[in-house]
């Protein structure tokens, strides 16, 4: 029998769809410490319950939306919620982070995980409300986008504001690159708007009225003062109020990290351009995504009018904003934002989407596409009409779509051999809008995160290299990030292996990175922890759960048959770029991604031929395999 | 020497009283790029991109007469 721990609910809700049933389990107090919550907890049992080899559109997969010990509307960045289950596009880790309400609504409801199983024999939707948990019929929300599904849901429920995260079209229709959406927020990598779709599970909404106390109400509440206080007085948390993930982009372009044309430059001179237009046109006022949170990072954009008017909405953001315009060469902002505005209410993923779109422009160019195959559609590079008539597609499985619907891999393999070098990915997750070429650490990040080329993980990298940024792991081994050029590569494998470990926290903890790098730390949240669990932990025991989970991930994903190979980087992002005011810059070519690998591994303790981790460390963090 | 200087987002601030109007400044002959940051008082530890004449140029570089200097911080969010 679990003991009641403060700090958690200490509950999980199994949901099993098969047969409408669900089990409230409590959570064994020993795993909790191990793993603390989010991306660990959920490692901890994927890894024991799943089988290696499922189907991973049958009710084999489960998917688990996971809190983890911070997620709160208290703490700063605590609304957050972690989706994790195994990705159809990678066929191995998958996880997708969302910001929002719904996480801190959960905990009130009393669980601090829901694991959902099966397959409903007709859609559904789940209503949890503290303890009474209720199976709707979703049938009338079929075939709704996001906003309509959201307002649908709130209606039959009488509640206009409760949390309710769905998947648009493209999960009921098993887009490999589908998310699932928090209003205008996605948890989007991955799939799992496919994994959920594949279920029958349309939505889940979520309310509680219950509170979870900490176990030393004084220490915890001068630990968060100390928190919000940093936030306060933080310049980078006053740049994303300000700015918005946008303010990078003119930077990120000018420091030649802003994949152009699907990778064949790292810089464009356009990211300015496209700032000051959006700044100027697009942008309404910036936005919080959950209750109380001090940043503020997200953005109300609309397109005003014209042929890619849109509503105002929660959106425009970099990551999603530079996959339809840097990626594909499209310099009109108004078309972008559409485009990013139906990603979201169709449910898929901005990023993967701008990746695949560009991936086609690509092949059409080369003819691998063909206009025949594209249905009359004009796919050359910078052509902003077609943009959003494509997210169209791909969210409906349409034409040309049904081929980009699943991503680059697949699609490549189906296209042949002379299309692989434009499918850019590592795992079989599409490259983000940050390149290795600008900054090396990123290099290694980009290859060995589990879940892929992601641009979660792998941003520490990137943030040290180019921002300078130590994220207060300096007394953990990193060095001064100042004393380092961003273009070396010696080193930065081992640096990698230590801010992977610190730098995962956040999604165990179930609160927002944004906040790591505006200046909170892993002692911060160990004081958080401690006076909210009683615990007594450091921010070197948060460093060791870090590497127990990194390491468990990757358990995880060669169980499932990675190997080496599958940590390799593409070969468009270690090149030359073809033009751009880096294409003279040596340095900027990632010449020995290899040494950089081994370095890796070697810091890592594990075998340096095959990434494997050894026996010794696997003891060394109380894993095993199974 | 005279030369024009640009901050972008969180740099902006670092203007104030010290960036003339038409975005010039002046400068003494052989000054560096990490001499015009120590002069616009921008902390060492902020990491920035500079691009002198829209190329991209390291900390030492000597500015010259005439050029357009272009400074970047990423807020570095994804």
């Amino acid at each position: 029998m679990a003991e009641a721990r403060k700090g958690y609910t200490g509950r999980q809700l199994r949901i099993s769809l098969n047969d409408k049933t669900c089990k409230t389990e409590k959570i064994n107090t020993q795993v909790l410490k191990d793993y603390l919550g989010g991306v660990g907890y959920s490692a901890k049992l994927l890894y024991e319950e799943l089988e290696t080899g499922i189907d991973l559109l049958s009710p084999d997969n489960k998917i688990i939306f996971a809190t983890g010990p911070l997620t709160s509307n208290r703490v700063p960045g605590g609304g957050s919620i972690e989706i994790c289950f195994k990705s159809p596009l990678t066929k191995g880790w998958g996880e997708a982070r969302c910001g929002g309400d719904f996480g801190p609504d959960m905990k009130k409801a009393g669980y601090d995980f829901l694991i959902i199983e099966g397959k409903a024999t007709e859609p559904v939707y789940l209503f949890i409300d503290d303890k009474q948990i209720t199976f709707k019929d979703a049938t009338p929300l079929l075939g709704k986008t996001v906003s309509q599904k959201t307002k649908l849901v709130r209606e039959e429920l009488e509640e206009k504001d409760i949390s309710v995260m769905c998947i648009g079209i493209a999960g009921e229709n098993l887009v490999n690159i589908a998310s699932v959406m928090f209003g205008g927020r996605a948890a989007g990598r991955g799939g799992a708007g496919a994994v959920m779709g594949s279920k029958n599970l349309l939505a889940i909404a979520v309310k509680g009225s219950g509170k979870v106390d900490p176990q030393d109400p004084e220490k915890y509440s001068l630990a968060l003062q100390a928190a919000r206080q940093v936030i306060k007085d933080s310049d980078i948390a006053k740049g994303f109020r300000e700015f918005g993930t946008m303010g990078d982009m003119a930077g990120n372009d000018a420091a030649g990290d802003f994949p152009t044309k699907n990778w064949q430059s790292n810089n464009w001179g356009k990211g300015q351009e496209l700032y000051d237009y959006y700044s100027k046109h697009n942008f309404i006022k910036n936005e919080m995504c959950y209750k109380g949170c001090p940043i503020a990072c997200g953005r109300i954009a609309r397109v005003k009018e014209g042929p890619f008017k849109t509503p105002a909405h929660d959106g425009a953001e970099y990551e999603s904003l530079s996959a339809f315009t840097a990626f594909v060469l499209n310099e009109d902002m108004d078309a972008a934002i559409k485009s990013s505005y139906l990603c979201d209410e169709y449910g898929i993923d901005t990023i993967s989407t701008g990746a695949v779109i560009a991936f086609a422009m690509e092949c059409f160019e080369h003819n691998l596409i063909s206009k025949e195959d594209a249905k009359g559609l004009d796919l050359s590079w910078g052509n902003a009409e077609v943009l959003p008539l494509l997210v169209e597609k791909i969210a409906k499985r349409e034409g040309i779509g049904d081929l980009l619907a699943d991503g680059v891999l697949k699609a490549a393999i189906k296209l042949g051999p002379n299309a692989q070098p434009f499918a850019v990915h590592c795992k079989g997750l599409e490259g983000p809008a940050h390149d290795p070429r600008s900054g090396k650490a990123l290099a290694v990040t980009y290859g060995t995160a589990n879940r892929g080329m992601c641009h979660i993980h792998p941003l520490e990298g990137m943030a040290y290299d180019s921002g300078k940024l130590d994220w207060g792991m300096m007394p953990y081994g990193v060095p001064d990030p100042n004393t380092l050029d961003r273009f070396e590569e010696k080193g930065k494998g081992k640096i990698v292996k230590i801010l992977q470990d610190g730098l995962i926290m956040p999604d165990v903890l179930g609160v927002c990175k944004f906040f790591m790098y505006a200046g909170l730390t892993l002692e911060h949240y160990a004081g958080l922890l401690s006076g909210l669990t009683g615990w007594q932990l450091t921010g070197k025991d948060l460093v060791k759960i870090g590497e127990r989970t990194n390491n468990l991930q990757r358990l995880f994903n060669l169980r499932e048959g990675f190997t080496k190979e599958d940590d390799a980087l593409p070969d468009r992002a270690k090149q030359r770029p073809l033009f751009g005011i880096y294409q003279d810059e040596d340095r900027c070519i990632v010449k020995n991604y290899e040494e950089m690998l081994k370095e890796y591994y070697e810091a890592r303790r594990w075998d340096i031929e095959t990434g494997i981790p050894t026996k010794e460390k696997l003891l060394d963090l109380k894993l095993y395999e199974k | 020497m005279k030369i024009k200087v640009i901050l972008h987002t969180i740099l902006k601030k670092y203007a104030k009283g010290k960036i003339l109007e038409n975005d010039t400044i002046i400068l003494y002959e052989d000054t560096t790029l990490q001499g015009l940051t120590h002069y616009l008082a921008i902390p060492e530890k902020v990491g920035i991109i500079f691009l002198v004449n829209d190329f991209p140029k390291e900390k030492d570089y000597k500015l010259c007469e005439g050029d357009e200097v272009k400074l970047f911080s990423l807020i570095c969010g994804g």
